[in-house]
């Protein structure tokens, strides 16, 4: 398998004017939506003289272009610069670098639920299709889909943490204090954002499994009287697998759509919970910051999609 | 030994197998006893709120700013239970003069790092709050003080220009940024540090700091009162969601809670596994409306619209009964200053308000456009205003959902008819009557303007005695609440959730969150 340099530039240029222009939308549509950082620090005691203060001490006053291009110039040396609003004067690269682990650890976590529960669900009502296992499955897979996940999120805490006391209701221990202790406190979070892709995930796996197992490749497989399970292993779920991947691809984004809420439910300082905070307060350059680490993410998982459907399906490389 | 590809593919299988059996045993003792350990660390939620810009005394003004300064710092003084104001750092003080009152300070304060606390620090605190280049959003609070005069190492004098009554209020550990500073740390200019790591006298000092996240604290050992804190350290996790903050509490993942939705209190009275506190806050939820502009410009309709609606029954929809209807712009929980009984005026009376209508130059049918923001119960607020109001007036109130900073923004600007407005936390009932009240008060974006009602206020900032000026207060209230420049509405209460292992934890109006710590002994 080979991948031209050209395309692999062609595509990292583009994420790159992605990003720019994202970003770039971000901090026009804060600073067009009404509001002020200068109110949210100052509060109470916002007196004119107070906001004009803060406003010439955080270069405010600036015109808004070049406020957007003296961040732009930091962003191109790595610099993320400092927050106005949720945490004045603190480095954003470090309020970031807190939360990324946090994040990173409950949404690969939430992915690896989804797969092991969607591989077992998909499978199972693919080769059972028509039976009552398979509908077992699709009402799981549909109850998955329809239940918002705060909700959910409200739920498995009433149950398992308030009720039944096995999960903590509240916050989340880093991996880097214990593995096991992210493994326990990050066990519903996950879960919680793990239930729709999980049911999305199996839906698309029997799908393509079932449409596989039609075709007359099959057909001639098991004439030859190869065993079921190895038809099963390398004519089916090889074909199958494709279009799986590339819908874990797509679930990318609503999952971190999925972790801004679940974050704040549970108290896990991640990079959701932070975009939500500076958004409410108008923290321009953190909440751009997000953007950037969203969109990367985003960008990155998309590309290392690309990369293992072309390994897995010779077809897409050339 | 025996077949290289099958052991594999045991020892893989065992393996499995092993690992999970193992996690999910391990998981569940060691992370579900975690709940029940020993009351060495103090888990004091901070809900609602997750934003900390600085420890700073004198630059904070977010309350969760000061839920954590109230328990580093200590003032020249303090409330007690009752809202008066006692001696803290301060040992006695005395009023020498209309403009000149003496401290004595106490003996043998330390500050975090050991050194002792004297004169100098007070005057060094008054005045950097003072200097334009420090710029704190609390320099106004302290315009009025003319002279610090260091006396001897523990007495200082504070004069004022002229008589300032609220000056004592101003120097209490509230959100007042008076919150004594160490000098021969900040002489030079305030590093960046201390803003993250600030140095005080109060019984905990601040160990950590992750912004947005939490703040670890740890018990001061030579804090001047003997025995306290009794609990080592504090950890203080910032909780954005206040729900979060009560499944956390009931789910044993935290002791105490800084506040509690109003909604669930019902709910968490009835339950064994919390206690509940609560008390009538200092704060006031009022409908703030443009006295300049249509319709609002004509004091019959103003007057109309204000027996047009039933408040109790606000505080029963909005608020789920947690709180009492207001008597006016000063909270009630301020007693010396505030009315006693909900005046005629502001009660609900169709009969009136349509008589009060009638000689307005506006009638039914009128329009009007009530600001509010979507948050907790605000919108509610707003809608059940409109709604009373439209049914008894025959008037059309229409709510428009914004967010608040936007409502801010307009309210500054003037560009507004009415919206759904609110003071809370301040202690002083200047603050309240003065500052809305006054023609030239910062926070009357309403307008007002009557010369008696100014005059009157102007008088009460000059009498140092509490009670005389309470009565002044509540003459000009009792005219101003004839006006309606504002709707006074309800008051809420300030609630606590505690462990039910936790005691010692006392609450007061003002919701002294981080001092109240120090006092905790069991949790």
């Amino acid at each position: 398998m080979t991948i031209s340099l050209n395309y692999f530039l062609s595509r990292l240029l583009g994420a790159c004017m992605t990003m720019i222009i994202g970003t770039f939308v971000v901090f026009i549509v804060m600073k067009a939506a009404p509001g002020d950082p200068a109110l949210v620090v100052l509060g109470d005691f916002a007196t004119p003289e107070a906001v004009a203060r803060f406003n010439s001490e955080y270069g405010l006053d600036q015109p808004v272009l070049g406020q957007y291009l003296d961040w732009l110039k930091g962003i191109a040396q790595l610099d993320f610069g400092t927050s106005l609003s949720i945490a004045s004067r603190q480095d954003i690269s470090r309020l970031i670098l807190f939360r990324l682990p946090n994040t990173f650890t409950i949404g690969i976590y939430a992915i690896a639920i989804a797969i092991l529960v969607s591989l077992t669900l998909g499978t199972l009502a693919a080769i059972y299709r028509g039976s009552s296992i398979d509908a077992a499955a699709t009402s799981v897979s549909v109850l998955g889909v329809s239940m918002p996940d705060f909700w959910l999120a409200y739920m498995l805490i009433l149950g398992l943490s308030i009720g039944l006391g096995w999960f903590p209701s509240y916050g989340f221990i880093p991996v880097s204090t214990s593995f096991l202790g992210a493994m326990h406190s990050g066990f519903l979070p996950a879960l919680a954002i793990a239930a729709p892709m999980a049911a999305v995930f199996s839906r698309t796996l029997r799908t393509s499994l079932v449409e596989n197992l039609n075709r007359d490749h099959v057909l001639v497989a098991k004439s030859f009287g190869h065993p079921a399970s190895f038809i099963f292993l390398h004519h089916v779920l090889r074909n199958s697998i494709i279009p799986y991947i590339v819908v874990i691809g797509l679930q990318i984004r609503y999952l971190l759509g999925g972790v801004v809420i679940i974050e704040r439910v549970f108290g896990i300082n991640g990079i959701g919970s932070l975009m939500v905070e500076a958004a409410f307060a108008r923290d321009y350059f953190v909440v751009q910051a997000c953007a950037v680490v969203f969109l990367a993410i985003v960008l990155s998982v998309n590309f290392i999609v690309d990369l293992v459907c072309a390994l897995l399906d010779p077809k897409r490389s050339r | 030994m025996t077949n290289p590809s099958n052991k594999a593919l045991i020892s893989r299988r065992t393996i499995l197998k092993a690992s999970t059996a193992g996690a999910t045993l391990a998981m569940l003792p060691i992370w579900a006893g975690q709940a029940q350990a020993a009351c060495s660390t103090l888990r004091a939620g901070i809900t609602g709120f997750n934003t900390i810009n600085t420890m700073d005394p004198g630059k904070a003004t977010l309350i969760p700013e000061y839920y954590v300064l109230w328990g580093v710092f200590n003032s020249l003084l303090k409330f007690d239970e009752q809202m008066k104001i006692v001696p803290d750092l301060a040992e006695s003080y005395e009023t020498l003069s209309p403009t000149i009152v003496k401290f004595v300070l106490r003996k043998g304060v330390k500050f975090h790092d050991g050194v002792d606390m004297t004169a100098e620090d007070v005057k060094f605190t008054l005045e950097r709050l003072q200097s334009e280049a420090y710029g704190s959003p609390h320099k106004s609070k302290f315009d009025a003080i003319s002279e610090i005069r260091i006396i001897d190492s523990h007495t200082v004098e504070i004069e004022t220009s002229k008589p300032f009554a609220p000056l004592l209020s101003y120097l209490t550990n509230t959100r007042t940024g008076s919150q004594i500073v160490p000098r021969h740390l900040l002489e030079n200019g305030t590093p960046e540090s201390f803003a993250t790591a600030p140095i005080g006298t109060g019984p905990f000092k601040v160990t950590g700091y992750e912004p947005g996240a939490s703040i670890s604290l740890a018990a001061h050992e030579d804090y001047f009162i003997d025995g306290l804190p009794v609990v080592k350290t504090v950890t203080m996790p910032l909780i954005a969601e206040e729900s979060a903050g009560v499944t956390a509490l009931l789910g044993g993942s935290i002791d105490v809670t800084s506040t509690a939705p109003f909604a669930d209190i019902p709910n968490l009275e009835a339950d064994p596994n919390v206690q509940v506190l609560k008390s009538p806050g200092t704060n006031i939820r009022f409908i703030s409306m443009n006295n300049a502009v249509a319709p609002f410009d004509d004091v019959h309709f103003r007057r109309a619209v204000s027996m047009a609606f039933d408040r109790q029954a606000m505080v029963d929809v909005v608020i789920f009964g947690e709180g009492r209807t207001a008597t006016g712009v000063v909270p009630s929980s301020i007693a010396w200053a505030s009315l006693e009984e909900t005046p005629d005026i502001m009660t609900f009376n169709p009969e009136k308000a349509k008589a009060e209508l009638a000689l307005s130059k506006y009638g039914a049918g009128t329009e009007a456009t009530i600001l509010t923001w979507g948050s907790s119960w605000w919108k509610r607020f707003a809608e059940v205003f409109a709604l009373q109001v439209n049914q008894t007036l025959g008037v059309n109130f229409k709510v428009e959902v914004s967010e608040s900073g936007a409502v801010y923004q307009r309210k500054k600007t003037g560009d507004f008819q009415a919206t759904i407005w609110g003071w809370l936390g301040l202690i002083d009932p200047d603050e309240y009557a003065f500052e809305v009240l006054h023609s030239t008060g910062w926070r009357n974006f309403e307008k007002y303007s009557n010369p008696e009602v100014d005059r009157l206020l102007e008088a009460a900032r000059g009498e140092l005695d509490q009670e005389k000026r309470g009565q002044v207060y509540r003459q000009a209230l009792t005219l101003a609440n004839e006006d309606c420049p504002i709707l006074p509405c309800f008051e809420s209460n300030v609630h606590n959730l505690l462990a039910p292992k936790v005691k010692g934890f006392t609450q007061l109006p003002y919701s002294a969150y981080g001092s109240q710590l120090a006092e905790v002994s069991e949790c």
